[in-house]
Order: structure tokens, then C-alpha cells, then sequence
């Protein structure tokens, strides 16, 4: 049945900016535009948004999971007021230019009435056809008619082609059940036509396939899965409920092997020879849940460079190979054969000097690389951008969230294969970008969030509602929550127990709100997973229900009960009920508590005037915000001083002094040199901070703070650093030869030495950067140079990403390359051959077996990235958390990777990790960004769970001023005398200085001594509270 | 552990021999675990990259003699290593220096054989013609369509001349318009080139052009795959580029266009063994088995490892000429293969293939071992429905 498709011109197709792609970095960037002021359409091809991140289990360093940290961030899209999500559309084209693009678009048929369908999956349940779930990598069936993944946005599902009506217009089973008439199996694709000022295209990657070439058996051998396939066997909403079953025959494989670089790293034709720069870091994550599954898998690693340069990973790698029975072999593999009886996989693996051999495995996991999205080349074409020679997004060295064409930004992995929170800072940058070119429309379009009324609930008889949650197989595999749900019942003041799969998913979430209406609830208890991950969102969704926000409790029945007792099913059923039971004791007891409306000063401090610091203060000055820039030194520049060029080629000094010059120039941004920050104080939306520069004393009021403080060049204490003259840092190399040519002369031969002051016991991170510069280094030395013997001595390469074709190119110019191992580090020794003074660096070769001796004239040493001296002082004066290794802690790892947990505060540059310049320009826009977020607004909101002191009882002993790490508290006085009184918006609610009062005179309010005893005393005795 | 340092001119002397691209490797162990030596003991090109790359290579030592030039670790080496191009390098260096051991002494032989008769093989350069008598082959002349390349194995070797005597009859049944050069044929120089005999190599090879040139030589039909790569790879070098075609491609041809009836049957299972130089080097894997498959009867098999994968019979890179000591030799664990997949014959179409099959095929004890056949004879006998001995 063909017809043409309908031409739609919705009422509201004027926004802008079109976010391309619902991945969680386009979800960041829509997040970050919205609460800024501008009109965001989320444009998603997939029937769902969520990305490839939704596909993931747990997310490494950390093994969070991954639904639970980026599925809030999808309800928050949809109860976004300024985002409106188009999902199962694609762009048919685009015209016009920066400020006024016109986008046509598809939004294809789902064959649902989305507005009719309420997500009750009746349709999936009578549906006769099954499909391979594409979701699930095909490795389970699913309907024809399916929601794409439970917490799916918007929860409705779509029908796909397999269905027999729309082959053969036989069957209309799902019509006839559907309760609401919400199928429509006639429905036409719609066309739109949206205007908007900007695009920001974020449209992922694409997994490589190794069907294609039929790389190590993939296909052919049943026990040969992908990285992506294995993540979906790991996670408890896969095809076997989380339980790692393998394919051939579902048994559970206790010997896994995984394989690096599969696609990548290669440059034969079909794979790509960059590096995916994540792998390594998710294989080790996937070897880690293996075992958590079950603790007697053996697990082999096949490699060859452990790329662990990013925050936290190289401790994550030690990590791993500190677990028992978990090997890391270095050699590229081939699958020796699949054994018939057993279906059991050998691999053959090369050794440094035992031969090749070949072992056996239950299981093999391909770690396979990133390519560019699908139909890339269509959506270049479409958006007039252009793609570089590995197909993704051709980006500017210097900007490298903008396109070629002006007003398309991008963010996330179309620019190259990364990591997740490079993808949320570059999302968060589009942000500071499409707000210095859309400013003059900030706010026109925007809406507030409208909520209901809040009910005074003080006069009515306590009626709590109690939902408990299934978590999918995560809680209902271990607890009986059906059986929870009627001892909940049974509970004193529980109107309405109910269950539900998932109750995160926007459907459930409304649903609690239609119930607490419709039932008069007036207290909530979420029995589920974790309130760090969902407190917000239900207390969100109680203000929904018209009722106060504090009015909710969270009983943790998952990380504290299923999760840990999963051997135990019928004591975590009691242990539930118990947590359950205690939640609604404390509940009874909660007294609804107002949120603070701050006013936002709109004036930003920015602290180091580096690369880091002046590329944000230009975005927020961009955008129309005051910027003071504190700078330590007398001139600004920071460490991209001391930096001529970059891999790509950059002349870093031409682009600093222009970046220098725009700063300078710009009227709204005041730089202070040599300064010192002597004292900051305040909260958010109103810090003061008092600067002692060049002999004045400024205070400077304002809403937010970007530290961007950067780093230091380790000075090395071995290699005879310091005691010979010939031995200098990567840096001193390059001052040595920006400085002139003929310092070169004397230099026939050059040894580099990587990994120093790092990667060692008491500094256990990677700096990053090193082996890139120290290819950079080699590189131009080549160019001046070509007959220069230059040896670069690594443990292992880390040149991650598109720097991997760095790493080739120096090996065509000869650049010897030898590997060390940390049981025995090169030693260097002064030495003459044949007349000549010379260094000689001596280390065992693995592949020759011998020691090999090379000599140099110089010596150069890889010097770690440390943190800056400043640092420590700077994050004391702004209460901000600082990282094992010194470097800036932020809130989240992952998803929030700019800010500190302190709320105003943000980061940005090599203060936060060791980065190359590109990744610091993109990170500081990405602080930028967020920090629009804040000082966009006019009122920021301060928690209602904060202390309060009675004055009556206080004895102003100050025992709590002593205890707050926060500075909330301090003495005032009074009529009754000298009192301590708490500054609500600077208390976190710890409750500390609640516990040392000796009079008990400070309340912690949603924690009070009722509350909490109540709690206690119900754990205690079952009978009394039921 | 000794200490060594690079030795500086044996690097350059091997990189201008042809092995620059050592500088290219980061022994990822790729090369050593698809190297078919690793089957039968340890052997690693890895190393020997290595060394190569630092000067410190064991000239003398047999090592580097081993590579048969099979092609696979090349084919998937992740950083494109040309460890064909570096393995010959080295041996060119040793063989200027005469530096052959023992288990190589056979090379000088074939080296000096090729230099005074033209064929690695002992044999007199007058009686290179003689397999044709009586099986109606003409000399090459203007007005012939095809040169019909012989080889140095295909005439000299008992064994192979039954080959060439099928293929003649072959193509006179399709009327094919072919000729050969006798006595002024001379070997391809694929094999000596490979041991390091670089200037034998280039002798031949301009001595075969000439003489390809004086008679209006255009299209050429091979039935080495040795030769075949040679002439479409190597020999394009001297800005030369004559039409080749393999047996076997041909054959294909023939009877795809009807030009070639195959009236009989070959009731039989048979495995077909793709040659390292027809399949892996030159990507020729689908001709040999259309022509297999349109044989009435005939039951085609494939080995576990066979496409690009198969396995090599151990005879390329000179090692043909070579001693391999018994528990050491590709070719009878190719045998093996070929037996448990229950075929009857071994197909294939190269010279050392079936050189080393045959032999191999003599160790099999308790069960059969099938029977080795080139292609073109097992054609032969459904062409002419005639029986194993003519």
C-alpha cells in the first residue's frame, strides 16, 4: 500500500537548535541547550533515544550501570519543556545557513498512535511473529512488534517490517487486542520541515563488523561473539536475563579469551588503522563483571599495547591484572579451530621465546573497534560537512566541536573514536558554541516547566503508597515481589502497594503520578535500585502528583539486598520486606520541606589563564557574561607555552598569541596578572572571591567558578637527569630545537624514554600525552633531520585514536621503537664509541632476547603530567575534591565530567587529567557550556534538606562549626544571645554537626531524630509496624 | 642475557637489498602464529624481522632459509610488512657471500644449473622438448595464439611430464592454437630469485623476454603457478606485459564457453588443494574448482583450511630444492588433511605441490591416502574417456 507519505507542516516547527542524534552525548547537549534558554528539537533515527550507551552494561572505571546513570537523563528530555524528541525520524535535507537552517525530516511510520499508546505491551504480548532483537544484538527473539528497551523514550513501540500485514496484509492481531486503539497499521511516514539557528550532529559510531571478512570465525563459529554481543549476554536485561550463557550451547563458559583490536590498528583492506581507543579499557571492564558472575572464569587477554591512558584507567587495568586466574598475553592471535564435540574455540598466540601455542577457550570475545556511523556519507552530504580520510567528521584542530560549515557543530564519537565523557564535555560545548551564535534568541522560545499545584496534605491521614520495582530480572530474579507487594499492603498506613518491571520508565513514573492523584497519596516509597541514580527523578515525579518532593522515600532493594544476596532468594525476600518496612516508618514522619529560589549572579570567575582558562572565558563572554580571569603568572599562555607544535601539525604559538590577543581584547573580560586568590566564600550563584593582583586587592562577585588551573612537568630523579647535561624532558627537546637548528647539529642519534614519574606504585596513572609528544618530537626531528637515528624505549604505545597513524608514519621514517618491561628498566650510562661521547641506554628486547645497547647524544625523558603547584591550595579555597593522584575530582567520572560536586564550580584543562591541547579546547568549552547552564538562568534552587538550628537549645559550645566541612554554619546574634544559625544553601545536609551537638539543637530536616528512630526501631520489631 | 648493539652497515647493507620495511613492524607476533613452520616446530620471522631491523641477523644460519614464501603472513600482517620482500633481502646478502649451509647446499646446485642449461634440475637444455613427442605439440610460431610456457618441472621431472602430456592433449581437444619454445624455454626464474639469486633471476627473466619478443609472443599460457606469478608480478619490472593465463583459468574458460566437452565420468570424491602462488598470491581460487565441478560425477570436498587458508605443501621460496627433515615437512600434514576428509584424490595444480603430495602420501599407513592428480589430468581422462595408462 503506497501512497504518498503525508506532508505535515507542524504548528510548531520554529526552534533553535536541532540536535541530530539521541546518543548520550546528543541527550548532554540537548540537556545543556535546553536549560539555557534555546528551543531544542532531539532528532533520533532509532524508535528510542539512549544510543549505543543503553546497549552497555556497566560503564568502566567505575562499573556503574549503564541504563541506571543515562536513563534519568532521557526522562529528564522528556519532561524537558524546551525539548521536543523526534525519534524514528531521519533528515531528508537541509537548506539554508548558520541562524536560519530549514531541515526536512522523516519521522517513519511506527504503525503506533504515539499520543494513543500507554506502553502496556499487550500488542508484544499476542504478536505471532519473532524477530531476532536488534537490541540484544540478535542473540534473543523478540516480536515483531516490540518497545525497543524497557525505559525506552517514549515508551511505545514500533512495528518492524517482518510483520505479516505489512507483507502480506494477513494478520491484525495487535490491532484487536490493543485497548486504546492505538495501533494503526494504515499509518504513513510524516514529513516535517523545521527551522532552527543551529545543528549539532551527534550521531554516534557504528560498531565494526567482522561478519564482513569473516575475521577470526565470526559468524561461522557459534562461540565467537563480539564485544557488544558479550556486553548483552552480561546485562540482566540481555538474552538470558544476565546470566552469561554461550551461545552454542547456553551452558556457562568459565574460560573466556578476549581479543584486541579487532578492525582497528590494520591496515588492511576492510579494517582501519586507527586505534578505537576504548577497547582496552572495555575489555578489561567486561573481564571484571565476568568474574564477578562467576568467580572461577579464567580469563586471557590477547593484545599488543594496553592503552589505559585516560582518568583512572590504569589503575582499572591493575586492577584487573590483580584478579586471580586472568592472564594478559601480548600477541596478536589467530582461531586455530572450533572443536566439533565441544564447540570450544583454540586460539594460537605467538610468545617472546617459547614458540607459538595454542590454547583452548568455552568462549571467544572479539574486542571490536569504532567506524563511522551508518549512511555517514549521506548525512555529510546532507549537511554540506566534510568527513576526514577515515570517514568521520573532518573537525579544526583548534575547535573541534565545530563542522566545516558554519552553525553545524558536533559532538561525541562522530569525530573520532572516544570515550564517554569526552562525549558529554564536547555535548556540553555545542552548548557554548550555538549560545555565542543563537544569544540574541535566548529565552524566546523557551518555556517553563509547568508542575501542579502542591497539595497541603497537613490535615489528611497519613496514606503512603508503596511501589516496588522488579528491575527487570535484577530484583525479581532474587526477591519475591509479588509477596513484597502484599506484606506492603499489609503495612499500617499503606493505601496502594503496586509492582512494576521497570518503574523508571517514563510510563511508570507517570503512572505513580496519575496514582498519587487519583489515590490521594500523600507519601511515596520507591522500593528499587539506588537514590543516587533516581532520587531526582521520583522526587520529580511526586511534584507531578501535586504533592511536596520530600514527601518520598527510597527503599534500596537492589544494591542492598538483591544484588548482594543473590544466592539467598528467600532471605532477601524477608530482608526486602524488612527495608521496605523501615522506609515506611520513616516516611510516616516526613514533613513536606521547601526548596531555596537563589538569585544567580550572572558574572563567571575563571581561574588560569591558559589555553583552558582564556578558551572558556571567551565562550561566556561570547554569550554576553562578565568573565574575570585570574592568572598566577605575569603573562597568560600556561604550559602551551613552552609548546610549539602538535602531532597535526598546529603552530601552537601563532594560535596562543591570537587566542591571547581575543582575550585581551574582548570588553567583558577583565584579566588580572600575577594574581593571588586570597579568599573565596559564598555558594552558588553568589561566590565572592577577593584576588590580590599587582598590588590591588579586587573583590569580585559572582555566580559561577571554572578552575582551570592546568599541570606540571615532572622533574625526573633517575636516568642521570639533573647530573648530565645530555638528559633533558620532551619539553626541554622542544625549546631546544624551536630555540634553533644548530643546537642540533652535534645530535647523529637520540634515545627517548617513556613512562617517567608514572605508571609506577606511587603514581599510579598514565600521563597521557607522552607517547604522542614524544612521536610529535621524533617526527620533526626527522623533518630537520632525516638521518638522525632516533630510538623511542615505551612499555606501551598510547597513541589512542587517529594518533595511531602518527605512530605508523614514524615508523616509515625509521624511528626505532623498543619495548621495556617494568622488572627491568633501562639504564643509561656515559659511554665513548669510536671517539664519540655518547649515552648509551641499555634494556632487554623481548623479540631479539638479548640486552640491546643504543647509544644517543641526548637523552630524552617522557616526563609525566603532575599536577600544578596551585592546585592543592585552589581546591581547598573553593571546597572542591581533588583525585588520589592530585588532579581534580569531578562529580562523575562518565556523565558529568566538567563539574565538581560542588555545585557552581566547574572545571576544564589539564587540571582535570592530562590532556593534549585539542582534547583541553574542547573540555573548556565543554565548562563553558555548563556553566551557561547556571548563569542562563535568574534563580538557582538550594536543596529543602538542609540543618536548622533551634535556637532555644543552643548552648553556642560551636562543637558544629567545627564539624561542617562546608563553612555552613557560623555564630550570629541574637536577642536570646550568640546563637549558631545555618546557612541553608551552603549546607550539604551530612548532618554532621546534628550528630556533635551536645543539646541536640540542630535539626537535620528529611533526617530528623523521629525519622531516623522510627526507622531504626522498625528494623527491630516486625509486629509493632505491621 | 648478552648485550648487543645495532650493527649499523649489515642494517643498510640488508634494507638496499630490499628490506626497508622492517622498520614498519611491531612485533604483534601476527606473522608467527599464521606461519605454517609453527606447526611443525618453532620458528619465528618475527625475530628474524627483528634482527634484520637491527643488523643483527644470523647470516649464516639456517633460519633464514626457512620461509617458503607461503604468503600468509603477509597477507594479514596488520602494519603491511613485506616479510617476503625482507626474508629475500637477507638471503641475497648471504648468497653474495656464498654463505649456504648445509641443509641449503642444494641451491648452489640448482644456481649453477640454471646458469649453464637454463633449469634448476640438472638436465640438458637440448632435451627440454622431449615429454612432447608423440603427443602433437608444435613449435611456437607468428601466427600461434598461445605460448604454452611449459616449466622446467613439467619438462624434466617423470611425474610432471605426464601433466604437460595432459595439458597438450587438453588443448588440442578444444583447439586451442598453442605452440612451445623447447630447448629456448628457460625456467622462470621465480624460485632462484627467492633464494637470493637476484642477478640468475634477471638473466633468465631477460633471457625469456628476449626470446618471448624475437617470436611475437603476446598471450601465454603457464602451468606453475610459479611462472604465472612471475610473469604477471615480476617480470612487468623489465616494462614488459604479456597476456598470462593458468591452466587451470583456461580450463575454466573453455568449458564454461563449450569449447571443451567433457563427455565423461569421474565418479570420485575428490579435494582440491589451493597452490600458496595461484590462490593466496594471485587470488585465483574459484577457476580450479568450475572446472572440477563441471566434471560429471565428481564429488568436490573442501580441507578445513583452504582458500586463503590452506595450508602450504612446503615448496616455495626454493625450499623445493631443499632437505626437510621428515617430522618437519607442511605436506604431510596437508596429506593428513586431505585423507580424513574421506576424498579419493588430491587435486591441485602445481608442480612442487604435487612434488611434495606424492611423496608424502607414501607415509600414510593403515588408511588410503588419495591419489595426487594435477586437474588437467584428472580433464584428461573425461575428455577422451581414456584410461590411466597412454
Amino acid at each position: 500500500m503506497s501512497t504518498e507519505p503525508v506532508t505535515h507542516l507542524a504548528d510548531e516547527n520554529l526552534g533553535d537548535v536541532m540536535v541530530v542524534g539521541g546518543g548520550i552525548s546528543g541527550i548532554q547537549a540537548a540537556l545543556d541547550l535546553a536549560t539555557s534558554g534555546f528551543k531544542v528539537f532531539l532528532v533520533e533515527r532509532a524508535p528510542t533515544i539512549g544510543g549505543k550507551m543503553a546497549q552497555l552494561d556497566k560503564t568502566f572505571p567505575t562499573n556503574d550501570c549503564s541504563m541506571c546513570i543515562e536513563s534519568p537523563k532521557f526522562i529528564e528530555c522528556d519532561r524537558h519543556p524546551n525539548i521536543e524528541i523526534l525519534t524514528y525520524t531521519e533528515v531528508d535535507g537541509v537548506e539554508g545557513e548558520a541562524g536560519d537552517f530549514t531541515i526536512s525530516l522523516t519521522k517513519k511510520a511506527r504503525y503506533i498512535s504515539e499520543e494513543k499508546c500507554t506502553g502496556c505491551t499487550t500488542c508484544v504480548e499476542y504478536c505471532p511473529v519473532e524477530i531476532p532483537d536488534p537490541f540484544n544484538q540478535e542473540l534473543s527473539p523478540n516480536k515483531a512488534v516490540h518497545i525497543y528497551f524497557s525505559q525506552a523514550v517514549p515508551l511505545v513501540p514500533y512495528i518492524d517490517e517482518s510483520c505479516i500485514f505489512l507483507k502480506d496484509q494477513k494478520c491484525s492481531i495487535c490491532e484487536g487486542v490493543c485497548k486504546t486503539g492505538a495501533i494503526d497499521l494504515h499509518q504513513q511516514a510524516e514529513k516535517l520541515q523545521i527551522k532552527v539557528g543551529a545543528v549539532v550532529l551527534a550521531p554516534g559510531y557504528e560498531v565494526f563488523d567482522p561478519k564482513v571478512r569473516g575475521d577470526y570465525g565470526y559468524g561461522v563459529i557459534e562461540n565467537v561473539v563480539t564485544s557488544l554481543d558479550f556486553e548483552r549476554l552480561l546485562c540482566a536485561t540481555g538474552p538470558h536475563e544476565g546470566e552469561i550463557l554461550r551461545p552454542s550451547d547456553k551452558r556457562h563458559p568459565h574460560k573466556i579469551a578476549w581479543i584486541h583490536c579487532v578492525g582497528s590498528r590494520n591496515v588492511i583492506e576492510g579494517a582501519h588503522s586507527y586505534c578505537s581507543s576504548v577497547c582496552c579499557s572495555y575489555i578489561q571492564k567486561q573481564v571484571i563483571l565476568a568474574k564477578d558472575h562467576d568467580a572461577d572464569t579464567e580469563a586471557t587477554i590477547f593484545h599488543n599495547d594496553i592503552r589505559s591512558y585516560g582518568k583512572d584507567f590504569e589503575r582499572f587495568y591493575k586492577r584487573t591484572e590483580n584478579l586471580p586466574g586472568v592472564t594478559f598475553i601480548r600477541s596478536y592471535v589467530s582461531i586455530g579451530r572450533e572443536i566439533p564435540e565441544t564447540k570450544n574455540v583454540t586460539i594460537r598466540y605467538a610468545t617472546d621465546a617459547e614458540g607459538v601455542k595454542e590454547d583452548e577457550f568455552d568462549l571467544v570475545v572479539l574486542g571490536v573497534g569504532l567506524a563511522p556511523p551508518t549512511k555517514v556519507h549521506r548525512l555529510a552530504e546532507q549537511f554540506g560537512i566534510e568527513l576526514n580520510a577515515h570517514g568521520f567528521c573532518e573537525t579544526n584542530p583548534i575547535n573541534p566541536i565545530e563542522t566545516t560549515r558554519p552553525g553545524v557543530f558536533i559532538s561525541g564519537a562522530f569525530g573520532g573514536p572516544v570515550d564517554i565523557p569526552e562525549s558529554v564535555m564536547s555535548a556540553s560545548g555545542t552548548n557554548a558554541l550555538t549560545g555565542a551564535l543563537l544569544k540574541s534568541r535566548r529565552g524566546k522560545l523557551a518555556r517553563d516547566r509547568v508542575y501542579p499545584p502542591e497539595r497541603d496534605v497537613s490535615e489528611e491521614e497519613v496514606k503512603v503508597g508503596v511501589f516496588a520495582c522488579h528491575c527487570g530480572a535484577n530484583i525479581g530474579r532474587v526477591v519475591d515481589v509479588p509477596s513484597l507487594v502484599e506484606y506492603s499492603e499489609g503495612l499500617d498506613h499503606v493505601a496502594h502497594a503496586e509492582e512494576g518491571l521497570f518503574i523508571c520508565s517514563t510510563d511508570a513514573a507517570q503512572q505513580i503520578a496519575e496514582t498519587i492523584r487519583e489515590k490521594g497519596l500523600n507519601r511515596v516509597v520507591v522500593a528499587a535500585c539506588t537514590p543516587r541514580t533516581h532520587e531526582p527523578l521520583f522526587r520529580d515525579t511526586l511534584r507531578e502528583g501535586g504533592i511536596n518532593q520530600y514527601f518520598f522515600d527510597m527503599a534500596n532493594i537492589r544494591e542492598h539486598c538483591s544484588w548482594v544476596h543473590s544466592k539467598q532468594k528467600e532471605d532477601a525476600t524477608q530482608k526486602a520486606k524488612d527495608i521496605v518496612r523501615m522506609s515506611v516508618a520513616r516516611t510516616i514522619n516526613l514533613e513536606p520541606l521547601e526548596e531555596f529560589d537563589l538569585p544567580v549572579n550572572k558574572r563567571c570567575l575563571v581561574v588560569g589563564g591558559g589555553v583552558a582558562g582564556m578558551t572558556s572565558a571567551l565562550d561566556l563572554a561570547e554569550q554576553g557574561f562578565e568573565v574575570h580571569l585570574v592568572e598566577r603568572s605575569s603573562d597568560l599562555g600556561g604550559m602551551a607555552r613552552r609548546i610549539q607544535t602538535t602531532l597535526e601539525g598546529l603552530d601552537v604559538q601563532a594560535f596562543l598569541d591570537d587566542l591571547v590577543r581575543q582575550v585581551y581584547r574582548h570588553p567583558l573580560i577583565r584579566v588580572s596578572h600575577g594574581a593571588t586568590i586570597t579568599d573565596v566564600s559564598g555558594y552558588v550563584g553568589n561566590f565572592v572571591t577577593t584576588v590580590e593582583s599587582e598590588g590591588q586587592i579586587k573583590t569580585i562577585n559572582h555566580g559561577a567558578a571554572i578552575l582551570a588551573t592546568g599541570a606540571a612537568e615532572h622533574r625526573p630523579t633517575e636516568y642521570l637527569y639533573g647530573e648530565d647535561d645530555r638528559v633533558l624532558t620532551q619539553l626541554e627537546l622542544e625549546e631546544r630545537i624551536a630555540e634553533g637548528e644548530e643546537n642540533l647539529i652535534e645530535t647523529q642519534s637520540l634515545v627517548m624514554i617513556q613512562c617517567v614519574g608514572c605508571r609506577e606504585e606511587n603514581t599510579n596513572y598514565c600521563a597521557r600525552v607522552c607517547c604522542s609528544q614524544a612521536i610529535k618530537n621524533a617526527l620533526t626531528l626527522k623533518a630537520i633531520k632525516p638521518e638522525m637515528e632516533i630510538y623511542i624505549l615505551f612499555r606501551d604505545m598510547r597513541t589512542y585514536g587517529f594518533k595511531e597513524d602518527y605512530y605508523l608514519e614514524a615508523a616509515r621514517k625509521d624511528v626505532k621503537f623498543i619495548r621495556w618491561e617494568a622488572s627491568e628498566k633501562p639504564s643509561v650510562e656515559p659511554a665513548v664509541e669510536e671517539g664519540r661521547q655518547v649515552l648509551r641506554v641499555t634494556v632487554p628486547d623481548p623479540i631479539l632476547g638479548s640486552r640491546l645497547a643504543v647509544d644517543g647524544d641526548l637523552v630524552v625523558l617522557s616526563a609525566a603530567v603532575i599536577p600544578s603547584t596551585g592546585s592543592v591550595d585552589i581546591a581547598r579555597k573553593f571546597k572542591v575534591a581533588m583525585n588520589p593522584d592530585g588532579f581534580f575530582q569531578e562529580a562523575h567520572v562518565k556523565l558529568r565530567p566538567v563539574d565538581f560536586a560542588a555545585d557552581g564550580v566547574f572545571m576544564c584543562g589539564t587540571s582535570h587529567y592530562p590532556k593534549h591541547l585539542t582534547e583541553t579546547i574542547s573540555q573548556a568549552h565543554g565548562a563553558a557550556g555548563r556553566a551557561v547552564t547556571l548563569l542562563s538562568q535568574d534563580t538557582v534552587t538550594a536543596s529543602g534538606s538542609v540543618c536548622e538550628v533551634e535556637e532555644n537549645d543552643c548552648v553556642a559550645c560551636g562543637a558544629c562549626i567545627s564539624a561542617c566541612a562546608y563553612g555552613a554554619i557560623e555564630f550570629h546574634e541574637t536577642p536570646i544571645g550568640k546563637k549558631a544559625v545555618v546557612n541553608p544553601v551552603l549546607c550539604k545536609g551530612d548532618g554532621l554537626c546534628c550528630a556533635k551537638c551536645p543539646t541536640n539543637a540542630v535539626v537535620l530536616k528529611h533526617f530528623t531524630d523521629a525519622e531516623v528512630f522510627d526507622q531504626i526501631d522498625a528494623a527491630l520489631s516486625a509486629t509493632e509496624w505491621s | 642475557m648478552e648485550t648487543v648493539a645495532p650493527f649499523a652497515e649489515a642494517i643498510e647493507e640488508i634494507r638496499k637489498a630490499g628490506a626497508e620495511s622492517t622498520r614498519l613492524c611491531f612485533q604483534c607476533g601476527k606473522c608467527d602464529v599464521y606461519c605454517p613452520w609453527n606447526q611443525v616446530r618453532d620458528f619465528s620471522i618475527r625475530k628474524i624481522i627483528r634482527e634484520a631491523a637491527f643488523g643483527l641477523t644470523e647470516i649464516e644460519g639456517d633460519d633464514i632459509w626457512r620461509c617458503t614464501t607461503c604468503g600468509s603472513c603477509p597477507s594479514i600482517c596488520p602494519r603491511g610488512v613485506g616479510q617476503i620482500e625482507i626474508g629475500v633481502a637477507i638471503r641475497r646478502v648471504a648468497a653474495e657471500y656464498g654463505m649456504f649451509p648445509e641443509s641449503v647446499s642444494a641451491v648452489r646446485n640448482a644456481s649453477a644449473s640454471l646458469v649453464a642449461e637454463g633449469n634448476p634440475l640438472n638436465a640438458q637444455r637440448a632435451t627440454r622438448a622431449e615429454w612432447a613427442a608423440g603427443a602433437s605439440v608444435a613449435p611456437f610460431a607468428e601466427e600461434t595464439d598461445y605460448l604454452y610456457f611449459v616449466g622446467c618441472y613439467f619438462s624434466y621431472d617423470p611425474r610432471m611430464k605426464k601433466v604437460a602430456v595432459a595439458t597438450a592433449n587438453i588443448l588440442n581437444r578444444a583447439g586451442v592454437s598453442f605452440g612451445i619454445l623447447g630447448s629456448k624455454e628457460s625456467c622462470c626464474g621465480e624460485s632462484i630469485r627467492k633464494t637470493g639469486g637476484e642477478q640468475e633471476f634477471r638473466d633468465l627473466a631477460k633471457g625469456n623476454i628476449k626470446t618471448f619478443i624475437d617470436h611475437g609472443v603476446k598471450k601465454i599460457i603457464v602451468s606453475s603457478p610459479h611462472c604465472y606469478h612471475t610473469f604477471v608480478n615480476e617480470y612487468p619490472e623489465f616494462m614488459v606485459n604479456f597476456e598470462v593465463v593458468h591452466i587451470t583459468q583456461l580450463l575454466a574458460e573453455l568449458i564454461e564457453d563449450g569449447r571443451l566437452e567433457l563427455d565423461g565420468e569421474y565418479a570420485k570424491k575428490v579435494t582440491y588443494h589451493d597452490p600458496c602462488y595461484l590462490g593466496r598470491h594471485n587470488g585465483v581460487f574459484d577457476e580450479p574448482r568450475q572446472a572440477l565441478q563441471a566434471v560429471s560425477g565428481l564429488e568436490l570436498v573442501e580441507m578445513p583450511a583452504s582458500r586463503d587458508d590452506s595450508l602450504c605443501c612446503g615448496g616455495g621460496g626454493g625450499r623445493i630444492w631443499m632437505e626437510t627433515p621428515k617430522e618437519e615437512r607442511f605436506s604431510d600434514l596437508r596429506v593428513q588433511q586431505a585423507t580424513e576428509t574421506g576424498a579419493e584424490v588430491l587435486a591441485t595444480s602445481c608442480p612442487y605441490c604435487i612434488t611434495n603430495f606424492e611423496e608424502s602420501r607414501l607415509g600414510v599407513e593403515g588408511e588410503k591416502a588419495p591419489e595426487v592428480k594435477d586437474i588437467t589430468e584428472i580433464i584428461d581422462e573425461v575428455i577422451s574417456g581414456k584410461d590411466d595408462d597412454r
